[in-house]
């Protein structure tokens, strides 16, 4: 049944990672990408490898969820750096025709692999410690200045949470109607990829009417309860940045200075 | 004077060709529980939504607390002094936490963060979901849900609650839990129009107005209205079995003192008579 | 001569995870050729699941549903004809119309089972005239009907399949009490006509009153009675102690009949209890 499929990975949980500020964790997570991205040797990979182990183990997310996240992506880990340990430059270690392994292919093969190992792991740590109300309200919060550019920040953000809210509405309900169709002999398993398409049209056209309809009833409930777009609004939550917070930061301004320095005073491997 | 005076009000939607409302004129008191008994069709949904200036009427007037609804000046307070809930619980619930759900109302109206705190929780208490502050909404039952409907209109702070049919999609049990959360507020001294079709919740009102083509058909306490069988038979529309039964009885020759709403009253009327 | 059987049929949700839940929990019974079955549990109560299993729609983790004495999951592969065989009306409309017009709307489900246009024709317009479609209506798109009328548009979109077991769930829900009736005496109508077996799920004591000849009575998975209408409801303490009620006529007499007062305990409309009240004050001299 669709409506097993898990959306949104938070996990509920009250450590440190969990009550970190949104806002802070995601701008932290932008600086955990680049600082991957920064490594340019074993040094400071070997730095930030070590700050994002910290922040998991900080999660309290059990490490089984973690390797769960990297199972979907261990094939295009594989064929990357498979095609990378023979892109290198240099002396061939070992040469078959055209293929030739050298050094600086399995360094490189070696730095992508991790590199997108961590890239997974430090997403997958926001997506787990924060749910996705915050995640929607921080973006809302970090895209204000947006404003001047006349982005309507409010607007994506309201448009955001109220997908959030209906995706497991609406999937409930294509369940409910792949079963009424199934009920008058739709056949939806067999025959090929063109009659397939051509057989979730009884359950699509169904599906988009009622998306519509809610969409007209959830626009009069809002205007009923005096929605007048972003302007004037006040918010439940207030966000402060919190004790916790600065530490967080400090904590990721330290890997930082830990990797520019090691990337000025060791020789770059790749 | 009353808390919502319409007089004459005529209303037609754009693609019709009859008029939705065809002069209704009707009053309502500070604190009194109402009940809008018709047909899908009779005009008892528009009629609600001119109550929150949702709907303007073509011809006629609408005050809510001395507020001309037709006043675009004052269209946020009316909605805000009136609320509206409407028939299915799902479409009216906005965000993915009931308790930021709650308070999207006075989020809008842009209450101070402390206070609108305040008002989520005790809206919540009123209406039984507080413990579920935290939860999503579609793991929800259609009953509860619908409470936590009412619970974002409550945290408006609004003198009157308009129920468009709240039950119409829900099971028994979900239908007991709203019933009973309209009692509540009924006690609180909140003034309420409850649009139905189902004659047990309408006998539970202070006074019942039957509507038919857009126009009032006859109106008065719950006992009066529901005495007229033929009336409400002639139109096709429900008579509680107990009030039918004694309806019969009476043309029968049997005397009573009133007309019996429910199962209780029924049973004391006919010891009475057998006794 | 029975049509359909359940045997032992239960039914598990998430089997073998940490939110395993009984829906249905080893109910057998039998129902005969052209009986109407009223269906009455809370939600939850397994009702729903039940009765998709009785199409296939839900395979059952264990336990059998015999149709014409034949296991319907006998051939996994064919399991689509049993779904003309046992047609099934879910509560809401909206879920199932959507072609361009009301007509081809309807011949969806006939279609699917392969008749003839001809064949279509002829039993589109028959099941459109046991709901009162007219052919005005037919050639409208489903998506500008009423309410009531979607409902009878989804209703004849099943028994245009011609199945020789109807189940409704709900048909009445959300209907005002015109729309209600009129939809009742259609089903009604209907059944002495086609003489097939239906199941009636619904919520409204007062609907099962009126139609069922036998009521299934269901809670949290298991079916707690199974008899006439007249002896089911005759056990309001019972009903209540699950959390139903029985119709308010009944309560009524129920209660005088607690009382010490020779009425019967199986009345069940105004009418029989209007006939009973009357004999009883005549007995007693007060008319």
């Amino acid at each position: 049944m669709i409506r097993d499929v898990a959306l949104g990975q938070f996990i509920p949980g009250k450590g440190i990672v969990h009550r970190t500020d949104p806002r802070v964790k995601i701008i932290l997570l932008i600086a955990f990408i680049t600082l991957i991205f920064c490594a340019f040797n074993f040094v400071s990979l070997a730095v930030v490898t070590a700050g994002i182990i910290t922040t998991l183990a900080l999660s309290e997310v059990s490490f089984k969820l973690y390797f769960k996240s990297l199972k979907v992506i261990i094939f295009i880990v594989i064929i990357t750096s498979v095609l990378n340990m023979f892109y290198g430059t240099g002396d061939p270690i070992w040469q078959f025709g055209i293929l030739k392994l050298t050094m600086s292919g399995i360094y490189r093969a070696v730095f992508v692999s991790i590199r997108i190992v961590l890239l997974i792991l430090i997403s997958s740590c926001l997506t787990f410690t924060t749910s996705p109300t915050d995640l929607t309200d921080a973006i809302e919060r970090l895209m204000k200045p947006l404003k001047v550019f006349h982005i309507k920040v409010h607007e994506i953000a309201m448009m955001m949470t109220i997908a959030l809210r209906f995706v497991p509405t609406l999937l409930e309900e294509t369940d409910k109607i792949m079963s009424a169709q199934k009920a008058r002999g739709a056949d939806m398993d067999s025959g090929g990829l063109i009659k397939k398409v051509k057989a979730m049209t009884p359950v699509l056209i169904p599906l988009f009417v009622s998306a519509f309809r809610r969409a007209y009833d959830l626009a009069m409930a809002m205007e009923c309860r005096c929605y007048q777009g972003g302007d004037g609004r006040t918010r439940m939550k207030t966000l402060h940045i919190k004790k916790l917070d600065v530490f967080c930061i400090i904590f990721a301004a330290l890997i930082l200075a830990g990797v520019v320095l090691c990337d000025i005073f060791i020789t770059p491997i790749i | 004077m009353s808390f919502i005076s319409a007089s004459s009000v005529k209303y037609r939607y754009e693609d019709s060709e009859k008029n939705a409302l065809n002069g209704v004129t009707l009053k309502v008191n500070k604190g009194e529980f109402v009940a809008l008994l018709g047909h899908n069709g009779c005009g008892k949904s528009t009629m609600a939504k001119t109550l929150n200036a949702l709907i303007i009427p073509d011809e006629g007037m609408i005050y809510v607390d001395g507020m001309d609804t037709a006043d675009d000046e004052v269209t946020y307070e009316i909605r805000r002094n009136v609320g509206l809930v409407l028939q299915n619980p799902d479409n009216q619930l906005v965000a993915s936490i009931i308790e930021e759900d709650v308070a999207f109302g006075p989020e809008n109206l842009g209450v101070e963060p402390g206070e609108i705190r305040k008002r989520v929780d005790t809206a919540l208490k009123t209406v039984g979901m507080y413990d579920y502050r935290t939860h999503a909404p579609h793991k929800l039952s259609g009953g509860q849900k619908q409470r936590v409907a009412i619970a974002g209109i409550l945290a408006m702070q609004p003198s009157c609650v308009v129920f468009d049919e709240p039950t119409a999609m829900l099971d028994p049990n979900g239908r007991e839990e709203v019933m009973r959360t309209i009692k509540t507020l009924k006690k609180k001294g909140i003034t309420i129009v409850l649009i139905t079709h189902y004659m047990d919740e309408a006998v539970l009102a202070d006074r019942v107005i039957v509507m038919e083509k857009g126009e009032i058909l006859t109106q008065g306490e719950p006992e009066k209205v529901f005495s007229q069988v033929n009336l409400l038979k002639k139109h096709s529309l429900d008579v509680p079995q107990s009030t039918e039964l004694a309806y019969k009885l009476i043309g029968a020759g049997l005397r009573f003192s009133k007309m019996p709403l429910n199962v209780q009253e029924c049973i004391e009327l006919l010891e009475g008579a057998l006794s | 001569m029975s049509i359909i059987e359940a045997k032992n049929l239960s039914f598990t949700y998430g089997l073998k995870t940490p939110f395993e839940k009984k829906a249905v929990d080893n109910i057998s019974l039998s129902v005969n050729e052209g009986e109407v079955i009223g269906l009455i549990g809370h939600t939850g109560s397994g009702k729903s699941t039940f009765v998709q299993m009785l199409n296939g729609l839900i395979k059952p983790t264990s336990g059998q549903v015999l149709l014409e004495g034949a296991d319907i999951w006998s051939k996994p592969k064919e399991i689509r004809k049993i779904r003309f065989k046992v047609g099934m009306v879910f509560q809401y409309p909206e879920h199932q119309l959507f072609d361009e017009t009301v007509y081809k709307d309807i011949s969806f489900g006939p279609r699917n089972k392969g008749l003839s246009e001809s064949e279509i024709d002829d039993t589109v317009k028959k099941a459109a005239k046991f709901v009162g479609l007219s052919d005005e209506l037919l050639k409208q798109s489903p998506f500008d009907l009423s309410g009531g009328e979607k409902r009878r548009a989804a209703i004849a979109g099943v028994i245009a399949m011609d199945p020789d077991v109807l189940v409704l769930d709900e048909p009445t829900a959300g209907l005002d009490p015109k729309g209600r009736d009129l939809l009742l005496s259609q089903i009604m109508q209907y059944h002495r006509e086609r003489k097939n077996t239906i199941f009636f799920v619904s919520h409204s004591m007062e609907d099962i009153a009126r139609v069922a000849d036998r009521v299934m009575v269901m809670s949290k998975g298991r079916l707690e009675m199974f008899d006439t209408p007249k002896k089911v409801f005759a056990c309001a303490d019972k009903l209540e102690s699950i959390g139903l009620r029985v119709p308010e006529i009944t309560k009524i007499m129920l209660t005088l009949k607690d009382k010490g007062y020779d009425v019967s305990d199986s009345i069940l409309t105004v009418e029989q209890a209007f006939t009973e009240v009357v004999s009883l004050l005549k007995k007693e001299g007060k008319l």
